[in-house]
């Protein structure tokens, strides 16, 4: 499975997933295939949300761009 | 062309201010900007986007005006009273024009909706409320800046409302004023720093309530169209609810408090994500086990079908045999019994026909031996007479009996017959048996040679 755009794109693709799966529609292979992919998703949206739940961090512009200024070109 | 004068310049100067001084007296509304005050008069710019006049008081006239304390001051939004002048400079100080106050007062909410209004109408004109609206808003951003005081309630319920989000990514704070003439630029100049930097995805603007006066820098029309161009969303959360200043409109979001801010910058609900993302891993857990579950469980009782069906089959079929050989038996015993006894009676009755079948055989035999006899006698006295005829023709055949009657036979030295004259001529000798013995003789050409 190729990597989600972003966090909306694979939440909607996994809402899609649970769909299909509540349908009970899907035959086994297919359903094997959607758990696969939806635990895949699952994990992607897991590790988007630990990307901005390690602890808030505050930054400051001007301390940034002081930075940006100091460093080597 | 000739042009008059030249005149004396001091008379023009008088001359000019005289002019001036014509002039209808107005009301003018705009920011004050370096203000500075001496002891007999106050000077100071009143300014807005398109353009500045200076202004100047006489210190006994501001006095007489009796504003609020310090309600004089850059940034403030005043209304101005009065005429144009002209100082026609002295020997220790420049010439110079002025709008001479005669009048001042705070502008008022009035005065500033005014100005607002007409703003506002001239900037939708343009389509610039729509430009920011139409930006996709990430649901879920790792960063994002705002620009707010860096003392205030607005900070802190910021950060807080981002906090109860459980969103904890950078937030990248570019403080800058908040109220005066210096805040609007300020702001712009915040906004536009923090769009470029690539990881900021949303900007928000907050300050906490205040006069539509101490907010006006919100409505400063260079801040408005810098936010407006702008290609990161940009939500504002500036005064209350009640508040409504232009950056609100040209703003991606408009927001009533730096909370609704903090939602609006992050829409995701982190705390509720994660709840969700569990349910979604639960649900698609379940969903993987029951499809293999639900169909292998099937598969057993599909797999355990063809044996019970078989069980109750080879069951079935027992019992099918144990009655058919009841049956059987019981139907071999009534054949047998039948057979026997039909047996009984067939050999009984081929029994009793053989014994008179043999008996007329016996019958038959003795009748036929004596028909035999008889035809056996007759047969017998038939060749015996035959025989003896035989025996007669074969005596008259006898060369014995031919040599009785006289005749001679002549044989070779070997025996054999000598039976025409070529043969006895070239014998030369032969032998003549007659019936009573045998002679030699040679034999001769009839013709005497031998």
């Amino acid at each position: 499975m190729a990597e989600p755009d972003s966090y909306e794109a694979a939440v909607e693709r996994l809402e899609e997933i649970i769909d299909r799966l509540d349908s009970n529609q899907a035959g086994l292979r297919e359903t094997l295939e959607l758990c696969r992919e939806g635990r895949e998703l699952v994990t992607y949206c897991a590790a988007e949300l630990d990307a901005v739940g390690a602890g808030l961090q505050e930054l400051r512009l001007d301390e940034l761009a002081a930075k940006l200024e100091q460093a080597p070109p | 062309m000739e042009l008059p004068g030249p005149f004396p310049v001091g008379r023009y100067a008088k001359t000019l201010r005289d002019e001036l001084r014509k002039r209808a007296r107005v009301q003018l509304i705009g920011e004050v900007t370096g203000l500075r005050q001496t002891r007999k008069q106050t000077y100071f710019e009143l300014r807005d986007s398109e353009g500045a006049v200076p202004c100047t008081v006489w210190a006994n006239e501001l006095e007489r005006m009796e504003l609020p304390d310090g309600a004089l001051r850059d940034g403030a939004e005043f209304v101005a009273a009065g005429g144009p002048d002209y100082f026609i400079g002295s020997p220790t100080s420049s010439p110079g024009f002025s709008f001479r106050v005669t009048h001042l007062r705070l502008a008022g909410e009035g005065d500033l909706l005014a100005r607002l209004e007409a703003l506002r109408k001239q900037l939708r004109a343009e389509g610039l409320f729509e430009l920011q609206k139409q930006l996709p808003r990430p649901l879920l951003p790792r960063a994002i800046g705002v620009v707010t005081a860096e003392s205030g309630a607005a900070r802190r319920d910021l950060l807080a409302g981002l906090r109860r989000r459980g969103w904890a990514g950078k937030v990248v704070w570019a403080f800058a004023p908040v109220q005066d003439r210096r805040a609007a630029p300020a702001i712009g100049a915040a906004i536009q720093d923090l769009a470029a930097r690539p990881e900021v995805e949303a900007i928000v603007v907050t300050r906490g309530g205040g006069s539509l006066a101490d907010l006006w820098a919100f409505c400063d029309e260079t801040l408005c169209r810098t936010v407006a161009m702008l290609r990161v969303p940009v939500l504002s959360a500036v005064g209350h609810e009640r508040d409504s200043t232009l950056i609100d409109d040209v703003a991606a979001v408009a927001c009533s408090t730096p909370t609704h801010a903090a939602e609006a910058a992050v829409p995701l609900d982190c705390i509720e994500a994660r709840r969700g993302l569990e349910r979604c891993a639960g649900s698609l857990r379940r969903a993987g086990e029951s499809a293999i579950g639900v169909r292998s469980r099937h598969l057993v009782a599909l797999a355990r079908g063809p044996a019970r069906a078989l069980r109750r089959e080879r069951a079935a079929l027992n019992q099918k045999t144990r009655e058919l050989r009841a049956a059987s038996e019981r139907r071999v015993g009534e054949r047998l019994s039948f057979q026997r006894r039909i047996a009984l009676v067939v050999l009984d009755r081929v029994g009793r026909r053989a014994v008179q079948g043999a008996a007329a055989e016996a019958l038959g035999n003795r009748r036929r031996s004596a028909t035999i006899d008889r035809s056996a006698a007759a047969a017998l006295r038939a060749r015996r007479e035959a025989l003896r005829r035989a025996a007669v023709a074969l005596r008259a055949h006898d060369p014995e009996r031919t040599l009785e009657r006289g005749y001679a036979l002549a044989e070779d030295a070997g025996g054999e017959p000598v039976t025409s004259a070529a043969a006895a001529l070239a014998a030369e000798r032969v032998g003549l048996r007659f019936a009573d013995g045998r002679v030699k003789a040679r034999i001769e050409r009839p013709d005497g040679g031998t």
